[in-house]
């Protein structure tokens, strides 16, 4: 049977994509995020998975609002990184499962969740701009993307996200022998828009993280109004956070966890085993 | 269940947001076509060689153009324009998102960048 051998929580930033790209590593405003990324890179290597479930969101650059699904699900050999409007970054395409991602979603759709199967799908900074910082490209270990929809409201609740994160967790169980990681990216608090643009809510994000760990129930029950309040509009993508610990089962063991706030977006990270 | 503290402080900061509901994406739905639409080099090229013709393509009323020419990314928010689709505008003219964020604030971006941390990045 299948296991899960590790959850990760990270954000995603397009910040993060160009300090990669640039090479901060030793620039002092960039060590120590950088860094910090390094322990996870380090388990995460050691972990050996056979897969990466990557739960995330695409920000228009694969759907557009003609129609735009609450959950899809890519199953493809190859997902080509999107072309956002700055052009591509010098990044190879990401390797899919095919087996593993039919099997997930035969699973998820028996288990009356119902994703939208996507053979083709680009995938955007969702997974590029922190990617690179927890695994070395090219990539090997082949990912089934899951896209969440964050932003066109009405958006699927945090207990949702979490319920469909445990059933990954159960499709797993019912595969054969295989090591998966399940990964959830998105940003912490961060407010892209208006007045308070570059709104950021460090206290708010270490409480999440101290919840995601010991009582993830407390956050399945809240609403959207109350995590935007708190982070902002756009870190509801945050709730993609509680798939990842939805999959793990109902203790965790936290491996390691690093948080900055340095301009626009909380930069959080999590790795969990479970037990 | 453990009592959650952050953000119930009724003195607590209240963020000014304009949530991204289906009623916005439908009044914002030829502006956020028009901007995704340069995630395409070739698109990008097109509108770069005659933005208002661009946004005859993508049938923009004269309110919505006049928005897309004045790079007016408070406008495009009260239209309905969705930020993740309208910085596709801004990558297409050389601009960014911490440009763009100063400008929703009313601020230049060294007053923005200001407001930072001392330690703040590039973005």
């Amino acid at each position: 049977m299948g296991q899960i051998v590790g959850g990760i929580g990270v954000s995603h930033a397009p910040s993060l994509a160009r300090a990669y790209d640039q090479d901060k590593r030793d620039d002092p405003e960039w060590r120590d995020i950088f860094e910090s990324y390094k322990p996870a890179a380090a388990w995460l290597e050691a972990l050996q998975p056979d897969a990466l479930v990557m739960v995330y969101n695409d920000h228009v650059n694969q759907f557009f609002f003609d129609a735009y699904p609450t959950f899809a699900l890519g199953v493809a050999e190859i997902f080509a990184q999107a072309d956002e409007g700055w052009g591509k970054r010098a990044l190879p395409d990401l390797r899919g499962d095919t087996r593993l991602g039919w099997h997930i979603a035969r699973s998820l759709v028996a288990d009356e969740f119902d994703p939208t199967i996507c053979q083709e799908m680009v995938v955007d900074h969702g997974v590029y701009s922190i990617l690179p910082f927890l695994m070395a490209p090219p990539w090997e270990t082949p990912i089934v993307p899951l896209a969440v929809n964050v932003i066109q409201h009405p958006l699927p609740t945090a207990r949702r996200c979490f319920d469909i994160g445990a059933a990954i967790g159960r499709s797993v169980a019912s595969y054969d022998d295989a090591r998966v990681v399940v990964m959830a990216t998105g940003g912490m608090s961060h407010q892209l828009h208006g007045p308070d643009f570059g709104h950021v809510n460090p206290d708010w994000d270490n409480e999440f993280l101290d919840l995601l760990e010991s009582d993830p129930a407390v956050l399945c029950e809240l609403d959207h109004s109350e995590y935007m309040r708190r982070g902002g509009a756009e870190s509801i993508e945050v709730i993609m956070w509680l798939a990842m610990r939805g999959a793990l089962g109902s203790a965790v063991r936290n491996i390691h966890r690093a948080y900055f706030a340095p301009m626009l977006t909380g930069y959080g990270l999590v790795c969990f085993e479970p037990g | 269940m453990t009592a959650i503290t952050m953000g119930d402080d009724p003195g607590g900061q209240m963020v000014d947001m304009t949530v991204f509901t289906g009623e916005r994406s439908m009044a914002g739905y030829r502006l956020n076509k028009l901007s995704a639409s340069l995630i395409d080099p070739d698109n990008r090229a097109e509108f770069l060689v005659d933005e208002h013709a661009y946004c005859r393509r993508f049938e923009l009323t004269a309110e919505e153009t006049k928005l897309v020419i004045d790079r007016d990314w408070t406008g495009m928010v009260a239209a309905g324009g969705n930020v993740y689709v309208f910085l596709k505008i801004a990558a297409t003219v050389g601009s960014n998102l911490l440009e763009v964020g100063a400008e929703m604030r009313g601020e230049t971006l060294d007053q923005f960048m200001a407001t930072r941390p001392p330690q703040a990045g590039s973005g």
